[in-house]
Parts: structure tokens; sequence; C-alpha cells
């Protein structure tokens, strides 16, 4: 009993950190009708940029925080100005490879700024974790479970009762009458970029406690974010958080139990058999084509 | 002025000629021996490029100084190797193509020896590298000569530390699956046998696991008493390194190379105080070591390991041979490498053996709070 629990914490812990780089992949493809590749991208370079702040230049960890995300909300514009704008017009397919695109731009563009040497970056808490009866609970994974539920609230809130969240979601359902009612589209999908990058940004900054700072850390978790984005049904928030959550959880316990080795193959099995049985997802509706 | 077609003839002619003529005045001309080192000077692993090249220069700037070899100075030429296969099979044969070149450095990745290996044979000139799977001197390619010892070393110096030293019979064996790890993890599993002691737990895992929760429980639940583990990656490493030490496990704990290297104590931290590791370079393992190490620092001020030495050793060794065979011809290098026996290197001491490996044994070290301090050689005759 106590290894299930330990399993469990665990899973979902690193379950958490896929369902909020799932949530941004949600948002610009509820927005955009097109998957962002370099989602995953956006928690590198914040993860570098607060090891820029708090480790090299050694400014206090909250402000740090603070700049990274501040950071990431400037590369989520230059993002929808350079790689979605000039693209917007076009099939969904220019747009998806110009992602691809960013994201190597991205990735190599950090190797070559700071080298290929992970680095270190501290938690927020000096503790690293409580030992509360047999299950060791690591203090940055709680603050993970913790923000990932306060974000699934925000959202909520913040696309249910705010005008900017409304008029977000018109654009996403329909551009042509969202702009017909005045919205301007082009702003709205603004938003969208600047929130999706700000959130995998603090996804990678929530994670690299835990996984270090590397240039790979965005694609690994990126590939499993997009499993769970499918497994949860893709263009929905929550099926995001619980795609992610089942997702950490299954491939843990199937290391566990089945085989570490293939502990990755647990997570991509389900996400076949869900392409197979339930291609729509846990919460997607079918849809045939969007009008 | 205007272009005739004759003056346009002339011209291409004689752009076509220059390199020639330019080439053989060089070689006509050269007062040098050439040797060609394949490093990676882009690439994820750019970094340890620079030690490379750094190791190699130092080399060659102490027997330039010397006199050189020969009465004449070596000149060392680099190409990017891009730290991928197919970068440095293009590295290789540009270099190759240098009729002048008398020797080479490969590459410490098995993986790029191997991808390498079939134009060596084909050039048929020796070749000096660090990777360390131990199929790379069984190849039957005669030019590949070894600077590090192989994995098959690294196996049983671990089995015989942990078995002998550390007096621990029941072992916990973790590796990646890639080559490297599963290569590894077999050599330490067969050599535990003969000593008397059992594997409780032989554990696989994926590079780039992001949680190790699964794999550390599976420790505590096999009752072994010492881990013996091959990482290929620090961050592997590192993140493994803390989840067991959270989740109460401090158990001896014996790994291959990375667990002692610069990266991983920086990213483990703590996590991995008290271990023991295997090394090819210890600073302190012997005086010629000493030497390079303070060598190295005096001219780059940093600390040199394992991606430096070795092309250090490598260049010593091959001028040495070049010297001792009178002659660049490869077959007469190649037989007077063979024949290099006690020969003082920074790695260690290098007994050529028939197919190429220079080091027969390992350094132990151990993680002092942070220090990596030289424990003892175990070195093997076979």
């Amino acid at each position: 009993m106590d290894l299930v629990l330990q399993l469990l914490f665990t899973g979902i812990g690193i379950g958490a950190v896929y369902a909020l780089v799932a949530l941004g992949f949600v948002l610009i493809f509820r927005a955009t009708n097109v998957v962002n590749f370099a989602q995953g991208e956006f928690s590198m370079v914040a993860a570098y940029l607060m090891v820029v702040c708090a480790v090299d230049l050694e400014l206090p960890y909250w402000l740090s925080f603070i700049i990274a995300l501040a950071g990431m909300a400037i590369i989520g514009v230059i993002f929808n100005l350079g790689v979605y704008y000039p693209l917007r017009h076009r099939t969904y397919l220019p747009v998806i490879i110009a992602t691809i695109g960013a994201s190597i731009l991205m990735a190599n563009g950090v190797l070559a700024l700071y080298g290929p040497q992970p680095q270190v970056l501290p938690g927020w808490f000096d503790t690293p974790g409580i030992q509360l009866g047999p299950v060791y609970l690591d203090s940055q994974y709680l603050l993970i479970i913790v923000v990932t539920i306060a974000l699934v609230i925000f959202n909520y809130w913040f696309f249910e009762h705010t005008m900017i969240g409304k008029k977000l979601q018109a654009t996403s359902q329909d551009k042509e009458m969202a702009s017909l009612l005045g919205i301007s589209v082009s702003t709205m999908i603004m938003v969208t970029f600047i929130y999706s990058a700000v959130l995998g940004g603090l996804a990678g900054l929530l994670v690299a406690p835990i996984l270090f700072v590397s240039i790979q850390m965005g694609s690994t978790i990126a590939l499993k974010a997009f499993a769970a984005t499918i497994i949860g049904g893709f263009g929905d928030v929550t099926g995001a958080i619980i795609g992610g959550l089942a997702l950490g959880i299954i491939e843990t316990f199937g290391a566990a139990y089945i085989s570490v080795p293939y502990k990755d193959g647990f997570a991509f099995l389900v996400l076949v058999l869900f392409l197979v049985f339930r291609p729509q997802g846990i919460f997607g509706e079918r849809v045939a084509e969007k009008a | 002025m205007t272009l005739t077609r004759r003056g346009f003839t002339a011209g291409i002619a004689a752009g076509l000629a220059a390199p020639y003529i330019i080439g053989s005045a060089r070689a006509q001309g050269g007062g040098t021996i050439k040797i060609g080192m394949c490093a990676p000077i882009t690439g994820p692993a750019a970094e340890a490029g620079k030690y490379a090249t750094g190791g190699a220069k130092l080399a060659v700037e102490a027997i330039n100084k010397a006199g050189g070899i020969l009465g004449k100075q070596i000149e060392l030429i680099i190409e990017d190797d891009q730290t991928t296969n197919p970068g440095i099979v293009l590295a290789f044969s540009k270099l190759a193509a240098n009729p002048d070149i008398v020797g080479f450095l490969g590459s410490i990745r098995s993986t790029q020896v191997h991808a390498m290996a079939p134009d060596v044979l084909k050039l048929g000139k020796p070749v000096m590298f660090g990777g360390t799977d131990p199929n790379l001197t069984k190849l039957g390619n005669p030019w590949l000569f070894r600077f590090r010892p192989n994995d098959s070393y690294s196996g049983r110096v671990i089995a015989e530390y942990g078995v002998k030293n550390l007096d621990k019979k029941k072992w916990a064996v973790l590796h990646s699956t890639d080559a490297f790890g599963t290569a590894g993890g077999k050599a330490l599993t067969e050599a535990l046998g003969p000593l008397g002691a059992t594997v409780a737990l032989d554990q696989g895992y994926a590079n780039q696991s992001q949680d190790f929760t699964p794999v550390v429980l599976a420790i505590k639940q096999s009752g072994a008493d010492i881990l013996g583990s091959y990482f290929t990656f620090e961050n592997d490493l590192g993140i493994f390194a803390r989840q067991l030490r959270q989740l109460g496990v401090n158990i001896p704990w014996v790994g291959s190379p990375s667990i002692v290297n610069v990266t991983a104590l920086k990213l483990a931290g703590p996590a991995l105080y008290g271990t023991y590791g295997v090394a090819d370079y210890a600073e302190d393992s012997s005086e010629a070591s000493k030497a390079f190490g303070k060598a190295y620092r005096d001219a780059y001020k940093v600390a040199p390991d394992n991606q430096s030495s070795w092309p250090y050793d490598a260049i010593n060794v091959l001028a040495t041979a070049i010297k001792n065979a009178g002659s660049t011809d490869p077959q007469k290098i190649r037989e007077a490498i063979l024949t290099v026996k006690k020969y003082p290197g920074a790695e260690g001491e290098y007994n050529f053996d028939k197919n190429g490996d220079g080091l027969h044994g390992y350094n132990i070290v151990k993680n002092e709070k942070g220090n990596i301090v030289f424990d003892k050689h175990i070195e093997f005759d076979n």
C-alpha cells in the first residue's frame, strides 16, 4: 500500500506537468486550429531565462520568476507576429511546419548562447520535501499540483466569467462571426499566444528544479503533453488536465509493475488505443469539420 | 576590357590547375609531420570538444618545444565532427584526402568510431580513439588504437571494488538501455558471478526518464546492499540520485565514469556525496597524471578531465611511436605503437596488446563532499 501511495503521488506530480504544457497546446489549438509544436520549447526558454536571472545574475527568486514569465509574454508576441501572423490566411499545414521550425530555432538558439551543459535551478522551497507517514512528498511536486489546481479554477473563471475570456471563446469558435460582432480577432489570437507562452513557461519554471534545465527538457515533456491532449480530447481544457494526470499515473504504475525501460511505451500505447477506439478523446465532441 | 573566349578558357584552366600546383608546392616544402584530429567543435558535445582539442594541442606544443620528432615540428589539423556519425565520416574523409597526414585522432564516442571504422580500414593509417565499447578493438581492424580502458574493465573494476573492498555481495545493477549501458550492465553482472556475489536486481531504464521513483522502489524492495550503475546522461543520473536519497536508500553506490564528471556533480550535488566511481583519468593517480593536470591548468585555467587526457596521451604515444619507428610509414608506426610498454600517460600506464588496447585498468575515486579523491587503481593482466 505504501508503494502504491508513493507511486500515486509521483504519478500525479509528473502528470500535472504534462497537464500544464497540454493546456498551452489546447488554448492555441482552440484559437487558431493549429498545433503549436514549439510549446515545449516555451518551457525550456523560460527555464533558461530563470537560470540567467536567479543563478547567473543572483536576483531574488520571485523577481526572476516574474521576469522569466514577462519574457515569455514578449516571446509569445514575437511568436505570434513572426510565426502565425504572416501565415494566418494559409491552411493549417504551413503554420504547423512554421511552429516546428520555430522550435528548432529556439532550441539551437539557446544551445548557441548557453552551451550544451544542463544547468541547476534551485526550487521554491529550502526543504526538499516532507515525509508523510510512508510517503515522501517532494515539495516541488506539491507546488506543481497546487498550481495546476489553481490554474484549472483560474481558467474556468477566465473563460466563462470575464469579457476577454468570452471574446477569446467566440474567436476560437467562429472567427468571422466574432469579427462581425466587433471583436478584434488578431488581438484575441495575440492574447492567446501570450497566454500559452506564459503557461508553457510556467510549466518549465516549475519542473526545472526537478528535471534540471537542459535543451531537451521541453521536447520530452511536450511529446507526452501532446499525447495527453489527444487522450483528453483535442481542444478541451478539462480534457487536457485529466489526460495529463492520467498519463502520469499510467506510466508511473506501468513502470513499477510491468517494465521500467518501456515506461514511455505505456504512454504512447494508451495514445494509440485512444486514436483507434475514441479518436475524439475523453471529453472531445465528434466534429466532422469546422465550418 | 572584354572577355575573349581564349582568355576565358585560360582563366578556367588556371583556376582548375591552381590548387594542384599550390598543393604540390606545399607538399614539397612541408617541414612538418601532420596529425589529423576529428573533434566535436559544434553539436551537443561542443563543450567536450574544447577539452579534447585543448589536450591534443598541449601535447603538440610540448613536443614541438622539445625539438619535434624526426627533426620536424608536429602540425595538428582539426576537423569538426559535429558530434554526429555522418559528421565524423565527413571530417575523416576530408582529413584522409590529405596525403601528408600520417596519423589521426578519432572520437571518444564509440558510435562515432564504429561509423568511421570502415573508412579507417580502407585508408590504412593509424587512428587513435577514446570510445570504450569493447568490440571496437575486436573488429579485425588493425588501424584502431584505444587510449582509454574499455568497458569490460570498468565492469570488472566496479565488481571487484564492491565485493573485495566494500565487502558487499548482494547487488542491484542499474543501467541505461542504450548500447553503452547495456554493454556495461552486462560486463558488471558477468564479473560478479566469479567473485561470489549475487545480482538481486538487474534493472534497465530508458534515457531521458523524467522520474525514477519506480526504479528506486524496486531497489529498496530487492534488499540489495550495494548499487552498481551505468548512466549515459548526467541529467538522468542527477534525477535518480536525488530521488534515491529522498526515498531513503543509502546503500554504497559504485558507478561508471559519468558519476564523477563535473556536470553530474553540479546537478546532483549532495545526493552523490559518499559514492564511488570508476575514472580513467584521476589527477592524483600517478606522477604523469599530476604533471598533465598542472600543465593543463596552467594553459587553460580549468581542471582537465578524461575528454582532454586521452587526446594528450594519444599525441604523445603516436609521436613516440613515429620516433621509435624512425619513419612515417603507416605499417611501421602501427608496429611501433604495438610495442609501446610501460609508457606513463596521463590516463595510466600504457601497455598495448595485440588488439590495440593501451590501458587495462581503472582508477576508483570517491566523492568526498563534492571533491573527487583518488582511492586506488585496479589493473588486470588480461
